[in-house]
């Protein structure tokens, strides 16, 4: 277990984006983790001392610890603080996933009710991962 | 000690025009608590009662688990107010009101009162009847948070501060509560800085309190319904449900998802029932506005 970094840096959080603000830091960190940028048993920062940088509630920071302690991605040590748990990184990968899926669901109904069929449906895809074809946005 | 920071019990103060209460607050220890209502709602009233500004007619007020009135002496020790009247132009510099202020507290925190000045970008030589709108709130929250308060109370803080000086005063909070022990409640009409830097939220309606807990889970029981009905019920006057703006068969309605309004509207003919999130903002004006009716 290594300590928290000085100055911890995730994604930036705003309200203006799509989502809770705690969901917000889930998906900030969660991408960290699957990123690698945060490997296992690193520390995060306190939830008080993280709420301060992020400049939101407390309640916030904690919700979101306590989401992604329960999707086994961090886990606590009572006195000695937050870590990426050892399987945080597969585990991330794996609930990134499992949104993907949801999401791309939601896009095929979607455009099945727009009148799409089968193949046209598997064009636009193809359509979309070529414009998704630059550098992931970090 | 297991006190709540503060605990208001059925506090009443009656005013020939207005009455507050019977009002009861449950602010944790170690959160940032926020206040809210209309205009006119008591929230003034009652903040001032807690440092015995106006007796109340009925009900108790307890600090850190100090009674208002017979600790009130153990209670100012360890709570501070910071209203907007505060008025420091009589001791002519910042220097000079902070030495005066800081001779009445002992446990005043010389170091971070400096810390303070810098984040706060005071200048001890300024005169103070020279000083900004903003520069002056700033003033009176150095001079009550150096006293490091277990109770810090702050009755509309950011009014007519600007987005920076509104960041460094809710990051010096968030600082001031760091420890978990330190507790601040405040007063505002700035919902989407209560939205996003307050723990806890109560809301007060015609002095009496209307919602109490956390910020997050208060936001998220309401929804903003759509729904349509061709059937001729009146969804109007149902528990759980608010209805916002209606044309013919279509509906707005601000919706409680602790009570039974969506399944109920589901067996009462509303179809295309949608529902969309609010802002903490959008449902204080929902619940502002019944009170209207």
């Amino acid at each position: 277990m290594t300590p928290a970094p000085k100055n911890f840096l995730i994604g930036p959080i705003s309200p203006a984006a799509d989502g809770a603000l705690y969901q917000q830091i889930v998906d900030r960190i969660k991408r960290e983790i699957a990123e690698g940028r945060l490997p296992a048993g690193a520390a995060l920062p306190s939830f008080r001392q993280f709420a301060e940088d992020l400049l939101v509630s407390v309640i916030t920071v904690k919700r979101a610890y306590e989401e992604l302690e329960r999707d086994g991605i961090i886990f606590r040590r009572q006195g000695l603080g937050t870590f990426v748990a050892e399987r945080g990184h597969a585990r991330s990968r794996e609930t990134k996933l499992a949104a993907a899926r949801n999401l791309l669901r939601e896009g095929f109904r979607e455009a099945a009710e727009a009148g799409l069929k089968p193949g046209e449906l598997a064009e636009l895809a193809g359509e979309i991962l070529k414009e998704k074809n630059e550098p992931p946005r970090h | 000690m297991n006190h709540h920071a503060i605990e208001i019990r059925n506090l009443v103060k009656n005013y020939p025009a207005f009455t507050l209460g019977p009002l009861d607050l449950t602010v944790p220890r170690g959160a940032i608590y926020g206040l809210i209502g209309p205009n006119g709602a008591g929230k003034t009233t009652a903040i001032d009662m807690i440092f015995g500004m106006g007796r109340n007619d009925a009900g108790t007020i307890r600090v850190l688990g100090l009674d208002h009135r017979a600790d009130e002496v153990a209670l100012k020790r360890r709570a501070a107010y910071v209203s907007p009247d505060l008025n420091f132009q009589i001791w002519g510099k910042v220097g000079k009101a902070i030495r005066f202020v800081r001779g009445f507290y002992p446990g005043w925190d010389e170091a971070y009162g400096v810390e303070l000045m810098r984040a706060f970008q005071l200048d001890a030589g300024a005169k103070i009847v020279t000083l900004s709108f903003g520069a002056k709130t700033k003033l009176s929250l150095l001079l009550a948070l150096a006293r490091r308060p277990e109770v810090l109370i702050l009755d509309e803080p950011t009014t007519g501060l600007d987005a920076v000086s509104k960041q460094q005063v809710f990051g010096e909070l968030l600082k001031a509560v760091e420890d978990g022990e330190r507790t601040v409640l405040i007063s505002s009409h700035g919902l989407s800085d209560i939205e996003r830097f307050a723990d806890h939220i109560g809301m007060i309606k015609n002095g009496k309190l209307l919602l109490e807990g956390r910020t997050d889970e208060i936001v998220d029981r309401f929804r903003l319904a759509e729904f349509f009905s061709t059937n001729g019920t009146t969804f109007e006057n149902r528990a759980g449900l608010i209805i916002l703006k209606r044309n013919e068969n279509r509906w707005h309605a601000l919706l409680d998802q602790n009570s039974d309004a969506q399944s109920w509207l589901q067996t009462h003919g509303a179809t295309e029932i949608s529902l969309t999130r609010l802002t903490l903002e959008d449902l204080f004006v929902a619940l502002a506005r019944e009170e209207a009716k």
